[in-house]
């Protein structure tokens, strides 16, 4: 995506025609949608994107970022992404989801496939990622978001592919489970330039505090981690920082939509 | 007036465990509670290795300088403090003023007989296995003690961990008359639009968990539900007030 087309995408999340009028737009860089067989935990169920969107309306958020729910392999999940996406014109951002283990060896295809055709435009990963993996995302220059069993995990990747944008997921901690991981979290990415913290299911909000102080807004980006967790208060817990207005842009949108102005993989 | 039925305050371990003592100083929870809107907090001890009793007093203490934003409540260990707590949570109720009793452990029948006959509420948050619900450890207690009203904090489960937690603590609350949930510290607010919906207003205490938690997201949590004036005035503090009396 080179300048123009990223200016026409901000221009379209913020329902304008004048790009940038005034206002970044709000994107929730972190939603899962979609259906899966598994039936066992919500997020092996459903996701339903219409809830999903009335519920970014009432917060106030221009696009929200898709990836699909559990699935042993992805590649019909990110199909039905990129499905969800044309069904709601301008208002989602799809991503596609892979496992680096289930489906190694087929991941430079398929992902080659799902932001080339299927406009998708970012990587989500729970399962760490290895040169396969890491080597499609630079050449594509898209993005990952990554919820890692640790956040340690993140150390090789960030040094080794330092073109890479990593945004790790969480604060580092699906709702702080682990405040130490928060702490964490922070301390990676003060370490790597290419490593970005989202907002989405932090529950122990003092390290949303604590990130924002010692990284400055430039790293932080919101997501909400719906449908399980809601954007409104997700978004809340930015907007109750009080920060300087041109701050809070940065992270409700502005650093994520830098991060896809990166893109680099050609028209879908 | 809206009330915090679920706020810490004085010194303890932190909930992350004995390498990180906590002291949970009342400024923040008074400063960002009032740009909540939130008139009163109940405020309990932070947990403590031993005895509750030093805890307690400085809960009174901290009461004493803020009559007007702060009602305390007591904690004890059934356990390590087991034969000592009657007299104990006697005192600290009828000559300190303290209105309801935190039990850190399961309680046993010393606690609840006294908690019966001094009318306070119960609030009880097992501890359990990874992976549980609340709903084994309050099935003996809530039908053994019909007259003691149990308060079941996070709506069951802290930060929304284990998501059918919360749909076990709204079936307790269904099943026992004398069962409450507080509305503090859920992740997952779907989970509170759930009880919401299947349970009778007078059931949910708003809560906070402050200062550990951030008391304005706690009250825009509760906001976010859009419940009819009424029903919200009993979660935003009616309720409360009701079962603690005139304290």
């Amino acid at each position: 995506m080179d300048r123009r087309e990223f200016l026409a995408l901000a221009g379209a999340v913020a329902g304008r025609a004048t790009p940038l009028a005034g206002r970044t737009p709000i994107v929730d860089c972190h939603a899962h949608a979609g259906t899966s067989p598994g039936l066992k935990e919500p997020w092996t169920t459903v996701a339903d994107p219409a809830a999903i969107l009335r519920r970014a309306a009432e917060a106030g958020i221009d696009r929200t970022i898709i990836f699909p729910i559990n699935h042993d392999t992805f590649e019909e999940a990110n199909r039905e992404i990129a499905a969800i996406c044309r069904r709601y014109p301008g208002k989602f951002i799809g991503y596609a989801k892979h496992d680096p283990v289930n489906e190694k060896g087929r991941i430079r295809d398929l992902l080659t496939c799902e932001v080339r055709e299927l406009g998708l435009r970012g990587l989500k990963l729970h399962v760490h990622p290895g040169p396969e993996v890491l080597d499609v995302v630079a050449e594509l220059g898209i993005p990952i978001i990554y919820h890692p069993g640790r956040v340690a995990q993140f150390d090789a990747i960030a040094r080794d592919y330092p073109t890479v944008d990593l945004i790790l997921a969480h604060l580092g901690s699906d709702l702080s489970t682990n405040w130490r991981e928060h702490v964490a979290a922070i301390e990676m990415a003060q370490r790597y330039s290419n490593v970005y913290l989202d907002t989405g299911a932090v529950v122990l909000t003092r390290y949303i505090e604590q990130a924002v102080r010692e990284l400055g807004p430039g790293k932080i980006i919101f997501g909400s981690d719906e449908p399980e967790v809601d954007c409104r208060l997700e978004i809340y817990k930015v907007r109750v920082l009080g920060l300087p207005a041109e701050q809070e842009s940065l992270i409700l949108g502005g650093n994520m939509l830098r991060l896809l102005a990166k893109f680099k993989g050609g028209a879908a | 007036m809206i009330v915090d039925c679920h706020a810490l305050a004085g010194k303890g371990l932190a909930w992350a465990g004995p390498e990180a003592p906590a002291d949970y100083e009342l400024a923040p929870l008074l400063e960002r509670g009032a740009q909540a809107g939130i008139g009163r907090h109940c405020v309990m001890p932070a947990r403590q290795a031993g005895s509750y009793d030093t805890a307690n007093r400085e809960i009174a203490r901290h009461v004493e300088r803020h009559p007007d934003r702060l009602t305390g409540f007591a904690a004890h260990s059934p356990q390590r403090e087991a034969g000592r707590l009657r007299q104990l949570l006697t005192e600290e109720v009828r000559s300190m003023g303290l209105g309801a009793v935190r039990s850190d452990g399961h309680p046993t029948r010393e606690l609840l007989d006294t908690a019966a006959e001094l009318r306070i509420p119960v609030i009880y948050y097992p501890a359990r296995p990874s992976g549980q619900g609340p709903a084994r450890w309050y099935y003996m207690i809530a039908e053994a003690y019909p007259g003691v009203n149990f308060i079941l904090p996070h709506l069951g489960e802290y930060r929304s961990l284990v998501w059918w937690a919360h749909m076990e603590a709204i079936d307790l609350a269904k099943r026992y008359p004398n069962v409450y949930l507080d509305t503090s510290g859920v992740g997952s607010l779907k989970y509170l639009e759930l009880a919401v919906r299947d349970l009778p207003a007078e059931k949910l205490l708003f809560g906070t968990c402050a200062p550990e938690l951030d008391p304005r997201i706690e009250r825009q949590a509760v906001r976010l539900l859009k419940l009819p004036r009424e029903a919200e005035d009993k979660v935003l503090g009616g309720n409360i007030l009701r079962l603690i009396g005139s304290r």
